[in-house]
């Protein structure tokens, strides 16, 4: 086998043509990482200078009340992983800035998408679009007439009658090329590691990454080979591997991708605003005095303190109220938003499922989700973001409960250095480790095509198919 | 003409004889059909829920009136936000801005899936509040794209005439009888034009044929028929602008395979690798934008104002909106606080209205640089302009957000009058509102 490998190779190195394109590709692949680099890097730069002039405002905050500052509030800047130079996945049409303040969980918005006419509908000419449809089509272009031009020109009868075996032969045919894909797909993990910082958890994702495409790289060659060996001409072997990829790669990504949120449908904004506010209304309203939860508040807050009125209060029982409207708010956010996250999940799952028949789509989420792009990690900041606000608000409404001053005394000011000890939202990519199970099924897919595949080979293509 | 008759016959045969090729073509029927179908499910989604608020919003009406009625003869007292005192009465009076859908959203969804399309209007709205970001959705499905007819028709009908084509000519060289084809009286480019010719016709009228259906269930020729042939004459010119591309390739190649691989090559290139790379340049030239001067204008300079004194927001006041000058409050030398404190919203839009136009201006730049590309950039370029027929473009978007401000900028305009003017709102004042902003 490894004669036949090292023979094809000759063979291919023999040709101009072949040659020309790989340097041509070499190339094409340095100079898009290198192009993803500086536009992740450019993005990121004005990402820190955003979330640096927000945190700066917050620290010189002249000397306000904790509530004034809680609708002050501060903002979150969605930032770039490294690995969104490779493939941004979701990330040119999500929102990128979040307002995180009082009373209110705000929704992400402006996104790139929203600020310009429509360019691309496969997205940026990063590393990720060449990886995922150039070079896969390159590949079939490289194995379509591997054992079918055998054939037309009678050599492959010769090979067989002098005992070679097809599958082998095959198998061999599909190795050689694969290796070729795997070379061009090292030359962009190298040069991605090379440019871009590098530390332990971008190395696992990476080799996570590699290992994907790797997988998908050896479905679609060894396709590509099979039909070779199994259909009559090249031109049959060539319509059929590229119809198998256009509906891998165009067709099924979007119609099971429509289907999905069809089955798992999300409320409309409008119905979801509607049932939350409601839902927030029944709680404590921080600004309504008549409140009934309040003077249920109150009273408790009163007998805990043994005094007969909120003016005898040692603490502020306005802050009490705010932070207790805020818990009740955040019980009624994670109530919906869970419910949007799950359906959200399981519009995922079921995407994921359709990698059983369409590897590409296996390949498409595990790349962006080890890439740190997909849907997950984006929820995954929501959350972080949200988390913030959480602290953020009880900081600001214990400081005004407990910070000294009596209640209704809306003059009270804490100054800036208070605002300076508040920390700083700041966000890490989540590990690999602990997000992996969302890419197991992916992986599954891969895994079980590359196994039904061989398998194919193996069992379907005997000597008969020549002789 | 005899001729061209008779190669269209045998070229009907060959395609019935192809069961590829006629799966293929059904295939693409099929994604036509669930191209337009998501466009029209969606257009039905936004009258619906534009429907909805408008329900709602009579009922509120209705409510509001009853309550002018109770307070009029007397059986309910005014309350904290009282409805006779014109800000709180506008501020009760529901206008949202609707972005209409257009009937030709059935065939593109373009841009629409990344705006909102409704949004309650106050006089503190700006046109980048956070409730203009999109319906809630799964990014991973936005990111993937929606498969509506102007995607079919772009991205897929290449795809469709490339395994019509790709053996037209080809399949000869393979066989080795492309001399014989010669010996008939016609030549190559004869021979290849009738039958690209026969695929043309086809590929256009199961277009054209879904198209019409489409159009007549949406109710386009009754509201938008000059779009609706606009898009019809630019969806010819795509069919033959590839059908041009592809005819030099098999005049000038050698065989199905070297068609086939010529013929999807440049469909990559010209429908991802080119719109990739301008794609890719237009982020490093234009990165997203944070938005943090309009961040900085919501709080910072809106706390600013805030700051003020009255007397000094009284002739900011005055100053902005010199039409009050001539009202009640403006002749009267007194300082009412609340008067001031229910104008100064007016300043805050013109914070607003100035930072949004130099967003929007930005936005614009960045807009010229992708359509700067236009030439090389062909397949966005189309994709833009069936967007522009469709009303589902970034303009479309920017009208809509014109729209908004225009709304914002009444509801100024009414309270600053009335409330300069100490009006009393009664139940007839309410109506007027409500009706300009119906």
């Amino acid at each position: 086998m490894t004669n036949i490998i090292l023979n094809e190779w000759k063979i291919l190195i023999r040709d101009r043509l072949f040659i020309y394109s790989t340097v041509l590709f070499s190339l094409s692949l340095v100079v898009v990482v290198l192009l993803g680099i500086i536009q992740n890097n450019n993005q990121r730069f004005y990402q820190t200078k955003a979330q640096k002039h927000v945190r700066q405002q917050w620290e010189n905050l002249e000397a306000m009340n904790p509530h004034r500052a809680a609708h002050y509030g501060s903002y979150a800047f969605k930032n770039m992983n490294i690995l969104n130079s490779m493939d941004s996945g979701v990330n040119d049409i999500t929102g990128n800035v979040i307002k995180l303040e009082g009373h209110v969980q705000n929704e992400i918005v402006y996104s790139e998408a929203s600020q310009s006419l429509s360019i691309s509908k496969f997205g940026k000419l990063k590393s990720s679009l060449l990886l995922q449809y150039v070079i896969p089509l390159f590949l079939i272009f490289l194995a379509y007439g591997s054992l079918s031009s055998e054939k037309e020109t009678q050599r492959l009868k010769l090979l067989i009658f002098q005992g070679m075996s097809l599958s082998k032969l095959t198998f061999a045919k599909s190795l050689s090329i694969w290796l070729y894909g795997l070379f061009l797909l090292a030359i962009t993990i190298i040069i991605q590691s090379i440019y871009s910082e590098s530390n332990l958890e971008i190395f696992k994702r990476l080799i996570l990454v590699t290992i994907s495409y790797g997988i998908y790289y050896y479905v679609i060659v060894s396709l590509a080979t099979y039909f070779s060996a199994r259909l009559k001409n090249n031109t049959s072997a060539l319509s059929s591997i590229l119809a198998v990829w256009i509906i891998w790669t165009i067709f099924l990504p979007k119609i099971w991708g429509n289907t999905v949120e069809k089955i798992y449908p999300l409320p409309s904004r409008q119905k979801f605003k509607a049932i939350m506010k409601e839902e927030r209304s029944q709680g404590i309203d921080g600004h309504n005095p008549s409140d009934k939860r309040r003077e249920e508040l109150k009273e408790k807050y009163l007998s805990e303190y043994e005094v007969d009125s909120l003016k005898n209060l040692p603490i502020n029982f306005d802050g009490i109220v705010m932070q207790k409207d805020e818990e009740y708010g955040n019980i009624v956010w994670d109530k919906h938003f869970g419910s949007n996250y799950n359906i959200l999940q399981k519009q995922k799952v079921l995407y994921q499922i359709s990698g059983f028949l369409n590897p590409f789509a296996s390949l498409q989420s595990a790349s962006m989700g080890f890439c740190g792009s997909d849907m997950i990690h984006h929820m995954d900041f929501l959350k972080k973001s949200e988390d913030y606000r959480r602290y953020l608000l009880k900081t600001l409404n214990d400081k005004h409960a407990y910070g000294g001053s009596k209640t209704g005394d809306w003059k009270w000011t804490v100054d800036s250095s208070f605002f300076k000890s508040v920390d700083d939202f700041s966000y890490k990519t989540p590990k690999i480790e602990s997000h992996i199970n969302y890419y197991l099924m992916d992986l599954t897919c891969l895994v079980w095509w590359g196994l039904f595949i061989t398998i194919m080979i193996r069992f379907n293509t005997k000597k008969d198919l020549v002789v | 003409m005899n001729i061209y008759i008779q190669i269209a016959r045998a070229e009907f045969i060959h395609l019935t004889r192809s069961p590829f090729k006629v799966i293929t073509l059904f295939l693409f029927l099929f994604a036509i059909i669930y191209g337009c179908q998501n466009g029209y499910d969606l257009l039905k989604k936004h009258n619906k829920e534009i429907r909805d608020i408008k329900s709602q919003n009579k009922d509120f009406i209705d409510k509001m009136i009853i309550k002018y009625d109770a307070i009029e003869s007397g059986n309910e007292d005014k309350k904290r936000r009282d409805p006779t005192v014109p800000y709180w009465a506008i501020w009760n009076t529901p206008s949202y801005a609707f972005k209409y859908p257009s009937p030709m959203m059935v065939f593109s969804l373009g841009q629409s899936e990344q705006y909102g399309y409704y949004k309650r209007v106050t006089n503190w709205s700006s046109t980048f509040d956070s409730d203009l970001a999109e319906e809630i959705a799964n990014p991973e499905r936005l990111a993937i794209g929606t498969l509506d007819f102007n995607f079919v028709f772009i991205y897929l009908s290449p795809i469709l005439i490339i395994i019509l084509l790709f053996n037209i000519g080809g399949l000869e060289i393979d066989l080795r009888f492309n001399q014989l084809i010669y010996l008939q009286n016609v030549t190559k480019g004869q021979w290849l034009f009738a039958r690209f010719l026969f695929y043309l016709i086809i590929t256009i009228l199961s277009l054209f044929s879904i198209m019409l259906c489409y159009a007549l269930i949406s109710g386009v020729f009754t509201n938008d028929f000059s779009n609706f042939f606009s898009l019809f004459v630019m969806a010819v010119l795509y069919i033959l602008f590839w059908f041009t591309i592809f005819y030099f390739i098999n005049y000038h190649s050698n065989g199905s395979s070297e068609q086939a691989i010529k013929m999807i090559s440049i469909w990559l290139t010209l429908c991802i690798i080119i719109p990739g790379i301008v794609h890719q340049v237009t982020s490093i030239k234009y990165p997203t934008n944070y938005m943090t001067d309009y961040l900085d204008v919501r709080r910072n300079q809106v706390d600013d104002i805030f700051e003020l004194s009255s007397d000094t927001l009284r002739i900011k006041i005055l100053d902005a909106f010199p039409s009050i000058e001539k009202t009640l409050f403006a002749s009267d030398t007194s300082i009412d606080k609340s008067i001031i404190n229910r104008s100064v919203s007016g300043l805050v839009n013109l914070l607003n209205k100035d930072i949004a136009i130099k967003t929007e201006k930005s936005n614009e730049e960045k807009n010229k640089f992708i359509i700067s590309f236009n030439l090389i950039n062909i397949v966005t370029a189309f994709q833009n302009q069936i967007n522009t027929f469709t009303g589902s473009d970034y303009y479309a978007y920017l009208r809509y957000r014109k729209n908004i401000q225009s709304i914002i900028d009444k509801k100024i305009e009414l309270i600053l009058e009335d409330t300069w003017n100490k009006v009393t709102v009664s139940k007839t004042r309410y109506i007027e509102y409500v009706e300009n902003f119906k």
